[in-house]
């Protein structure tokens, strides 16, 4: 079967530093995976390549079959593709509900009361139907994050992007985003997340990618990776974050 | 209990009332006593400059809709990422902003015209040579051109003040560029710039004075002539002043109301 990612030896230079050296991953329908490393190594580099919300200098990056190349492809690619970030990026003007809604009127063509119905499913699954009124600003991260991913999930994506989703979580809000993205591994979206959260990773990941310098340096199940880790780098780097 | 709401309901509407408009209420005041009481001269005044208050009026409010229109459209050639739009948009920017307003409209009234006549001769086109100036849309234009410099600038800010996650979200949902910045990223900026535009508008209001230079019968042109004519420097001008002072102080208050309520919808 095709690789629903495929990245072949891509580059990226952010002026003189070498971001991405050479990476190439293919990734299949269904499969989790997660990306750990030292700060600098290019894992937000790579995982912004996959929606191209950054350029690569060269490479190639095909997604569920579209090459990411012309204006077209990149956004058709993009609505196939849900991000979440670190700092959630919600939009601060707008209520949950519309911030949920917004790409969907827009980009799927969807009727208000079609989109808003989808927006409160979603928020049921998130687990905070009750706050679809609320502006971003009354929320608690936990909160925030949630909403973040209703929105992505809101556009159907293929495959779903976290950058550190929890890094910015007060520790008592780290598992409550967790448990949704372990649902919704469990109910087999193809997932790339960039987390130290070895709980996660152990209970979630397929395979689990050890990045340094802009390279893959190591790339194995969970427990063979973290348990019996093949390089150097990879001893190190773990013995530092467990 | 009775007492208490009542209380609490005055509060808000003291609150919301902004007490500057009897600053305003007192200068109409003054205007109409003046104009009923000593009907010699300043009535005769204002019946002289009446249609010159409709010409500043809608020469300012016309370029100022140009120049918010203009001026969005420079701030994104000045953030575009290619270097031709950014760079041709950023020479206009310096180049305007670097040349005094009386400057610039005398040149688009007396100077441009001629530029015109001599491509026409040039060029053997008889339309070119019979162009002649029409003051007031010299003036609208010579206005519209010099203000969206530093209106493109006020947008510039407001645009860059919003985080540049914003529109990596918007763009990541599978927004485009436009849409994003229609969606997303102005509704944010709009709260950062509405003072700011405010007061360029306020400085138009005034700065449109200048076009009495250039043939164009507003207010200021208007005095002049009365002046001219009947001699009474002090009461003229009096007038003319309180007439321009009505409008920028109502000006400055529905600013400062629009603030509040773009505060209070957050
Ligand atoms: N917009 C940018 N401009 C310049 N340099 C950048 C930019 N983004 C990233 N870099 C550089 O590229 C390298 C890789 O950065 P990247 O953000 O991908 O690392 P990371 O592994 O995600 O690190 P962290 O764990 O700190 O998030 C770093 O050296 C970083 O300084
Ligand atoms: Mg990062």
């Amino acid at each position: 079967m095709e690789p629903i990612i495929h990245i072949e030896e891509v580059h990226k230079h952010f002026g003189a530093v070498h971001a991405l050296r050479g990476v190439s991953l293919d990734v299949e329908k269904g499969e989790v995976i997660l990306i750990i490393g030292p700060s600098g190594s290019g894992k937000s580099t790579l995982l912004r390549c996959i929606n191209r919300l950054e350029e690569f200098d060269a490479g190639r990056i095909v997604v569920d079959g579209i090459p990411l190349d012309t204006a077209e492809n990149i956004n058709a690619v993009r609505t196939e593709v849900g991000m979440v970030f670190q700092q959630f990026n919600l939009f601060p003007h707008l209520t949950v509900l519309d911030n949920i809604t917004l790409a969907q009127k827009l980009i799927r063509k969807r009727s208000k009361a079609e989109s808003e119905r989808i927006a409160r499913q979603l928020l049921e699954k998130v687990g905070i139907p009750e706050k679809e009124s609320y502006f971003p600003g009354q929320l608690s991260g936990g909160q925030q994050q949630r909403v973040a991913i209703a929105r992505a999930l809101a556009m159907n994506p293929k495959i779903m992007l976290f950058d550190e989703p929890t890094s910015a979580l007060d520790p008592e809000m780290i598992q409550e985003v967790l448990d949704v993205m372990l649902n919704l591994a469990k109910e087999g979206m193809t997932m790339v997340v960039v987390s130290h959260e070895i709980g996660f990773a152990k209970a979630a990941a397929d395979r689990v990618i050890l990045m340094d310098g802009g390279q893959i340096i190591e790339m194995a199940p969970p427990e063979e990776l973290f348990d019996h880790p093949k390089e150097e780098r990879t001893r190190l780097f773990l013995s530092k974050v467990l | 209990m009775t007492i208490t709401t009542s209380k609490s309901s005055q509060e808000k509407k003291v609150t919301r009332f902004d007490n500057w408009w009897f600053l305003v209420i007192a200068v109409i005041a003054l205007l109409l006593i003046l104009i009923f009481l000593v009907p010699d001269p300043y009535q005769r005044i204002f019946v002289f400059v009446q249609n010159g208050i409709g010409t500043t009026i809608s020469i300012t409010g016309i370029s100022f809709l140009l120049v918010l229109i203009l001026g969005l459209l420079v701030a994104l050639a000045r953030l575009s990422k290619s270097w031709i739009i950014k760079g041709i948009s950023t020479i206009y920017v310096e180049v305007v902003r670097g040349i005094p307003m009386m400057v610039q409209l005398i040149f688009w009234y007396f100077a441009f015209p001629s530029v015109i006549q001599s491509v026409g001769k040039w060029l053997n086109i008889q339309a070119f040579v019979d162009y002649r100036a029409n003051p007031v849309a010299m003036a609208i234009l010579g206005l519209t051109i010099g203000y969206a410099a530093y209106m493109s600038e006020v947008y510039r800010a407001g645009i860059q003040s919003i985080s540049r996650g914003q529109m990596e979200a918007a763009r990541s949902l599978g927004m485009t560029y436009i849409q994003a910045m229609r969606y997303v990223i102005l509704p944010q900026a709009i709260r950062v710039i509405l003072p700011p535009v405010g007061n360029e508008f306020i400085t138009l209001l005034k700065d449109s004075s200048l076009v009495s230079v250039v043939a164009v019968a507003d207010m200021t042109r208007r005095g002049r002539e009365f002046q001219a004519a009947h001699f009474l420097p002090i009461q003229t001008w009096v007038m003319i002043a309180l007439l321009y002072l009505v409008m920028t102080l109502f000006a400055t208050r529905v600013v400062a109301w629009m603030e509040r309520k773009f505060k209070m919808e957050k």
